[in-house]
């Protein structure tokens, strides 16, 4: 590096509480994320926090049942570091056959950190729905673990509320073992700066991944969703579904499918749609597919587009007022991939914190 | 002879293209449809019909630069797409537009107690919503299972038109325009089409039936055919003209326009 580096005061106050280490290295000789990071390079964090309160303040976490052991995941990402080394007690949680575990998050102004593990053991299938929520002037750091066994199955929802004000990083770090399946869906409004960022490790044979989400952003609200899914064995299926609207705000898309030699009859596709609802907003989109197998079906799909004026006055002409026939157009295009969601409570649930959000944005 | 439903008096219109500089399309047209009557507007491509069936319904793009047309005593051309629809105005469109995701039903729905609402009106409960559509439904041999897909997704084109037949039976439109309805359509689809059509005449509405062939008008029998050619009415008369133009062709008119 050729200028001298300086720390923000909020960096300067996060390096402080943490304790001697590589983690507190790292912070001290880079800072946090920023736009010249490859994979920050439209979520620019370390801007985005320079002024915030890096007062710690706990997060409230509150489940449908207490954590029945302290999780100690180990990251090689910086932000779920970050989080451990400030996070106090990690809290972790098996999931039981047939159960949903609902656990609601949520910050006051300050800065939140919490490490959180889910382990969803052999033959089990389980939901577990997160909601986060966050005031003005909150940043939370939150680092997810989760651990499908083989043979077991996990439905997670996550539901990131407009949060106006407020940085939050979720990075999500799954295990999926084989003949496991996992089905994520997210549902995002954005925040200050949000990202909802997911790792997946596949290990193939006979395990299933869907990665689905739907986002809506409205001025000065961001969100960012960041995947990279690697393939490490053979016979594993991807698929992912993304689509997203932007009114006066941004959201950005990065996708990655990385498979490895050794992960020969992959199949895996990834697909990202957006909609421009004015000339403000903002999408910005990366899809990757990184393959080093020689025989795989892999594919991957990028469009962006503004509504469809036929259809609007096709609904205008049989008497729908146009914000309506905007707001439902905008509602058939993003609820695509909620729709693929198994569970019929669940599914609707999303729809209508879609559709009432729309009613504000569309 | 009925209330003055349509008046169209000395319409000019002109489409709007990338440059902003426009082109004129219709040059003068004038015609007077009392309620209760079918019209049908015959003409070669190009001569303006369909630009005439977007300008009275209100489509972006198209600039009225002379004259005007009224509905009822109204002044059409004033309202958005929306209000001339709750006014009455229902456009069955030569190319139904798929909207994926909005289920049929639920659209119509939403179309009909919008249209109320705007007329300040109660909207339709649910179970006589859903009674009305499986009778107009059943008149359009439309399924159960095409009521509940996507409005126009994957539909052929006579299940597209039938569509537009049991939306307008749906919503009772007072002005009823058909753009090119018969294009697509094989001879059964065609008089199913024609079959619902005809349910729909009445002594309260008024049809402006927009063809470039004869076939569809032998079902539709209407009482005036117009000519539009180069954006004007060339000819008007009763059903005879309708035949002629199918014998002798378009030429005579294209001929007189240019």
């Amino acid at each position: 590096m050729t200028a001298p580096f300086k720390l923000s005061d909020f960096e300067a106050a996060l390096v402080d509480a943490l304790p001697q280490g590589e983690v507190r290295e790292a912070l001290t000789g880079r800072g946090l994320p920023h736009r010249r990071v490859e994979e920050w390079k439209w979520s620019d964090l370390r801007t985005v926090l320079a002024r915030f309160n890096a007062q710690r303040v706990p997060l409230v976490l509150e489940g449908t049942r207490h954590p029945d052991f302290a999780a100690k995941p180990a990251s090689e990402h910086l932000m779920p570091r970050i989080a451990a080394g400030l996070g106090g007690e990690a809290q972790g949680f098996t999931l039981e056959d047939g159960e949903t575990l609902r656990l609601d998050f949520a910050a006051q102004a300050g800065a939140a950190h919490q490490v959180l593990e889910i382990r969803v053991p052999e033959g089990v299938t389980a939901t577990l729905q997160e909601i986060y929520t966050a005031s003005e002037g909150t940043f939370a750091n939150i680092a997810v673990a989760i651990i499908v066994a083989p043979g077991a199955t996990l439905h997670r929802i996550v539901e990131q509320d407009r949060a106006e004000g407020a940085v939050l990083v979720v990075t999500s770090e799954i295990d999926l073992a084989k003949d496991a399946a996992m089905n994520q869906t997210t549902l995002g409004f954005g925040a200050k700066l949000a990202r909802l960022e997911t790792h997946v490790t596949h290990a193939g044979e006979g395990a299933s991944l869907r990665l689905d989400g739907a986002y809506v952003v409205g001025e000065g609200l961001h969100l960012d969703q960041t995947s990279l899914v690697r393939h490490t064995g053979p016979g594993g299926e991807t698929d992912e579904l993304f689509k997203g609207a932007a009114r006066s705000g941004t959201g950005v898309f990065q996708g990655k499918i990385h498979v490895e030699q050794a992960a020969q009859k992959t199949g895996a596709q990834m697909q990202h749609r957006g909609l421009l609802l004015d000339e403000k907003g903002e999408i910005d989109a990366k899809p990757e597919l990184e393959i080093y197998a020689d025989d795989v079906v892999c594919a991957h799909g990028n469009a962006l587009g503004a509504i469809d004026e036929d259809a609007l006055f096709y609904m205008r002409q049989r008497g729908l007022p146009e914000a309506t026939a905007r707001a439902l157009l905008t509602e058939s295009f993003l609820a695509e991939p909620l729709d693929r969601v198994a569970d019929e409570t669940l599914r609707a649930t999303l729809l209508e914190r879609l559709r009432a959000r729309l009613r504000e944005v569309a | 002879m009925g209330l003055k439903m349509l008046e169209i008096s000395n319409l000019h219109a002109r489409v709007e293209d990338e440059d902003g500089e426009g082109k004129a399309i219709l040059k003068g047209v004038s015609l007077s449809a009392p309620a209760g009557e079918v019209h049908a507007i015959m003409g070669p491509n190009g001569s303006g019909k369909s630009t005439l069936s977007y300008v009275l319904s209100g489509r972006d793009g198209y600039e009225v630069t002379d004259g005007g047309a009224m509905l009822s005593g109204e002044d059409l051309l004033a309202m958005d797409p929306e209000e001339r629809a709750a006014k009455g105005v229902f456009l069955s469109f030569q190319y139904p537009v798929e909207i994926p995701g909005v289920p049929t039903l639920t659209f119509v729905k939403e179309a009909l107690n919008a249209q109320r609402r705007a007329r300040g009106e109660d909207e339709m409960k649910a179970p006589d919503f859903m009674k009305l559509a499986r009778e107009n439904a059943a008149k359009l041999s439309i399924s159960n299972d095409m009521l509940k897909r996507p409005v126009n997704v994957g539909f052929s084109g006579g299940e597209k038109k039938r569509m537009e037949i049991f939306q307008a039976l749906m919503l009772q439109p007072k002005l009823l325009i058909l753009d090119e309805t018969d294009s697509g359509l094989d001879i059964d689809a065609l008089k199913v089409v024609a079959e619902g059509v005809n349910a729909l005449r009445s002594p309260d509405r008024t049809m402006l039936v927009i063809t470039h062939y004869q076939r569809l008008l032998d079902y539709l029998k209407p009482d005036i055919v117009h000519v539009i050619s180069a954006g004007k009415i060339a000819a008007t008369g009763g059903p005879d003209l309708a035949l002629e133009l199918e014998k002798d062709g378009y030429d005579k008119y294209i001929e007189e326009a240019a």
